[in-house]
This record gives structure tokens, C-alpha cells and sequence, in this order.
């Protein structure tokens, strides 16, 4: 088989043009701490991604409300801990691959996207779930799941916290799978939510 | 009354209503850790039917396994005939109304008061 270095993108892909964009990136060493006592830290950081993006939106006296600012300072918190809740939880043990957090924020929109590795094996079953809530209506997909994860048998890898990205805060979702030709066996995953200022609630537009 | 809490949130049940007062934020690590809260919620279904409050009010964020755990509480309600389900929001946390609507999809005769 051919591992070239190679990049395979599903979904809402662009990058924000860098010139015009304010980041903030945070990293973590997957071997440094076992899960559980990383999990404080990813309320934490997604508290102050949401924080950190309200110092940068315009003003009462301009054009959003203090509403507005709160349901956006809650989008981002909720998204940056969903994302970075799974890179945690589906980061493949052992690897050396830091899981990060990047919010990205420029006049039109805010990006929030985590990075973990995973084994290509793995790699491959996540391709397959993002390409299916793409095609179908994510609340349908929710309602579902919901369903299904009440049962006798839930799914141990329900992904509802994407399904709830997607529907409950129509951000538009996108997906890269890096592999490189070192280690064949692993793939980088990022996994990117962008909401549009236009469309959210309270903001001019 | 009953008290369930951690460093972020707390769960108290009162115990002469059927009663249960949210506050802070959950976001525990998946079902296992939400079992204690949901074992609390389904121990008042199998009391008498009277009509059983959720109050969320203060409750300012919730991960999607605390979304899990609301939805089969609601669906174990639902399939319980008589179930009587009312759950007390706030608009001052946007996220209330979207995830509430969510689980009346599940069950259509819960009672939302938005205040």
C-alpha cells in the first residue's frame, strides 16, 4: 500500500484567510496524564475559549446585544468542550500525537477545531459516520440516537455531542485526516466547527 | 432532601414534592459517571404518579452525556403510562430552549416553562 503524506478532507473545509484573524491554540501531551485527571481541564479550557472569544466581539453599543454575546460565549463553550471531550476520549492510547484545541476568529466567523491521532482502523469508522450525518437532517440523526442510547444496547461511540453541534447551533462541520508517511499506522484527525456571526442571534447583520 | 454534587454543580431532590433543583454545570465523563443522577431522577417514577419538576434554571451548562442521560429519563417517562414531566428553563441560558425542544420531540406531551 501507498502511505504518502497525504490530506482527505469531508465536509466545511476552509481555512479563515490570516491576515485578518486573531487564534488562540492549546496543546496537550496525550502521555504526560491518563484521561480522567485531564477531564477538569477540558471544562476549563472550553470555559475560557468562550470567555476569550467575548473580548473580541463588538460591543452593546455597536452592534450586538449583551444576549447576543452570551449565546455566543455559550456556543463556543459548548462546542470547544464537545470537541475536545472526544479528541480525548478517542485519542488512540500511546500515541504521540498532541491533542489540541485552536479557536479562530476573524469579522464573518469563529472556528473551533481539535486535533488527536487515531489508528487508521479508526480513522476509517469515523470517515464513515461523518459522511453519513452529512448527508442526512442531523435533528432527525439526534432524535434517533437519543433513542437509541436510552435502549438496552447503547452505542459506545454515539458522537450525539457532533449531532448537537450540528442541529442545536447549525454550525457547519468539517473534518481533515492527515496521515504521514512515518507512521502508516496512524492519522491525525481534526475535526472543525464554524459558526457565522452573521447568523447568530443578537449580531448584526 | 437528597444531594448530589461536586465542585461544579449540585442536585438536591426535595422530597416532599417530587422536586429535583439543578445548579452549575455538569459535564461528567460519559453514563457511568451520570448513573447516581439518573438512579435518583428514575426512583421518582416508581413512586406515585403525581406530576414530577425539573427545575434547570440554574443550570448553565450540560455536555451531551448529561443530554443522554435527560433523554432517557424522559423516553423511561414517556413509556411509563400516566407519566406527568414538567421541566422549569431560563431564558438567560440560550442553550435551555434548544435542548428542551429536543427532548419534547421524545416526548411530546412534556410540559417546557420557559421563565
Amino acid at each position: 500500500m501507498d502511505y504518502t503524506m497525504a490530506t482527505e478532507t469531508i465536509g466545511y473545509c476552509r481555512n479563515s484567510p490570516e491576515e485578518h484573524c486573531e487564534y488562540l491554540h492549546l496543546a496537550f501531551s496525550p502521555l504526560s496524564a491518563p484521561l480522567q485527571s485531564r477531564w477538569r481541564n477540558n471544562g476549563l479550557s472550553a470555559d475560557f475559549l468562550g470567555d476569550y472569544v467575548t473580548t473580541f466581539l463588538p460591543t452593546a453599543s455597536e452592534s450586538m446585544d449583551a444576549g447576543g454575546q452570551q449565546a455566543i460565549r455559550h456556543a463556543v463553550t459548548y462546542i470547544a468542550n464537545e470537541l475536545l471531550e472526544n479528541a480525548m476520549k478517542y485519542h488512540e492510547r500511546g500515541v504521540d500525537v498532541p491533542i489540541g484545541i485552536h479557536l479562530e476568529l476573524t469579522k464573518e466567523q469563529i472556528t473551533v477545531r481539535a486535533t488527536n491521532g487515531v489508528s487508521r482502523v479508526q480513522a476509517e469508522q469515523y470517515k464513515e459516520f461523518v459522511e453519513r450525518i452529512l448527508k442526512e437532517d442531523a435533528g432527525e440523526l439526534l432524535v434517533r440516537q437519543l433513542e437509541i442510547n436510552s435502549g438496552e444496547a447503547p452505542a459506545q461511540k454515539s458522537c450525539l455531542g457532533l449531532l448537537t453541534i450540528l442541529n442545536d447551533y447549525s454550525a457547519r462541520m468539517g473534518w481533515e485526516f492527515d496521515s504521514d508517511p512515518g507512521s502508516p499506522d496512524i492519522m491525525t484527525v481534526t475535526t472543525r466547527a464554524v459558526l457565522s456571526l452573521k447568523d447568530l442571534p443578537g449580531a448584526a447583520a | 432532601m437528597k444531594t448530589i454534587k461536586d465542585e461544579s454543580f449540585e442536585i438536591q431532590r426535595h422530597e416532599d414534592t417530587p422536586r429535583v433543583c439543578f445548579k452549575g454545570a455538569l459535564r461528567l465523563s460519559g453514563a457511568a459517571d451520570y448513573t447516581p443522577i439518573l438512579d435518583m431522577l428514575m426512583e421518582m417514577l416508581a413512586g406515585p404518579q403525581r406530576p414530577i419538576i425539573l427545575d434547570l434554571r440554574d443550570l448553565e451548562f450540560l455536555n451531551s452525556s448529561g443530554i443522554t442521560m435527560f433523554s432517557r429519563f424522559v423516553i423511561a417517562a414517556r413509556d411509563r403510562q400516566e407519566a406527568n414531566l414538567e421541566f422549569i428553563a431560563s431564558e438567560k441560558n440560550p442553550w435551555h430552549a434548544r435542548s428542551l425542544k429536543n427532548l419534547q420531540r421524545l416526548m411530546p406531551e412534556l410540559v417546557v416553562k420557559l421563565l
